[in-house]
């Protein structure tokens, strides 16, 4: 719940430099969006677990107004587009899915988990039922039915 | 309060690069950690964010190389090193501020004792 509060005030944050960022050749706009993305995330690492917490990182980052300001100003006028392209940030973008299995691919596996369990425990309750459909029948009849009951009923959970 | 902040901002310019370029010269460091200690000098009074633009700055001219590099615990970190270069850049920064920082203490009067 609070994880996903604090996703969104950092997309937030994230979008409003982003939105400021558009006068910038794409490179260098990608890049520093991955930097605060980096600064962010080892703030979170190291303990900015709460929205308050994270907010003041935030804060401390600077508004996204100075930010954009800072990067136009360092920028320059017109950076060359002749320069030898610098090691693209090929690297940077993995650091999300680098992990390895895709998010996909998760969540697909746990649906299929539980709607095997869930399989399960519809099996076990259809068998408790038909198991126990005859002893409420008797027990309904002659009241000390009892012993039977507890027979009947506890054994489907133990055997899960 | 405004004079103050512009003062400040005039007398980093120019000069913040280089405390950037001594902090890696001995040992390569990640990006945030950059920011975080120069945020901590209050003297300074940089905004952590817009440090990141400096450095890219640096990269793009050539004084600093930087790569990302996976961290045991943690999210990549992007480390800065420092190219000759910015060795060089930084050597006569040296040279010039030493000079430069002497003339300014003679003429307004802070050269102390």
């Amino acid at each position: 719940m609070s994880s996903i509060n604090k996703i969104d005030v950092v997309g937030e944050y994230l979008r409003e430099v982003d939105l400021r960022l558009s006068g910038l050749p794409l490179l260098q706009r990608h890049e520093l969006l991955a930097d605060l993305r980096a600064h962010i995330d080892t703030a979170r690492e190291q303990g900015a677990y709460t929205d308050s917490e994270m907010i003041e990182v935030l804060q401390r980052l600077g508004s996204p107004e100075a930010i954009a300001a800072a990067a136009y100003w360092e920028a320059g006028p017109q950076p060359p587009r002749s320069q030898p392209a610098p090691p693209p940030p090929p690297s940077a973008p993995p650091s999300g899915s680098g992990g390895g299995v895709p998010v996909w691919l998760i969540v697909t596996l746990a649906s299929v988990a539980a709607m095997l369990v869930l399989g399960a425990l519809f099996g076990f309750l259809a068998l408790a039922r038909v198991g126990g459909a005859p002893a409420p029948a008797t027990a309904v009849v002659d009241a000390p039915a009892v012993p039977d009951a507890p027979d009947v009923v506890p054994e489907p959970r133990p055997t899960e | 309060m405004t004079d103050v902040a512009q003062l400040a901002t005039s007398l980093r310019r120019g000069t913040l690069e280089f405390c950037v370029l001594a902090m890696v010269e001995r040992e390569d460091i990640y990006g945030t950690e950059i920011v975080r200690r120069l945020g901590e000098e209050r003297s300074l009074a940089t905004t952590e964010g817009t440090i990141y633009p400096l450095l890219s700055r640096l990269r793009r001219v050539g004084w600093l190389d930087s790569k990302w590099s996976e961290s045991p615990a943690g999210p990549p970190r992007r480390y800065y090193s420092l190219t000759d270069g910015g060795r060089a850049a930084l050597e006569s920064f040296r040279t010039e501020w030493t000079s430069f920082r002497q003339t300014v203490d003679r003429l307004v009067g802070t050269g102390g004792a």
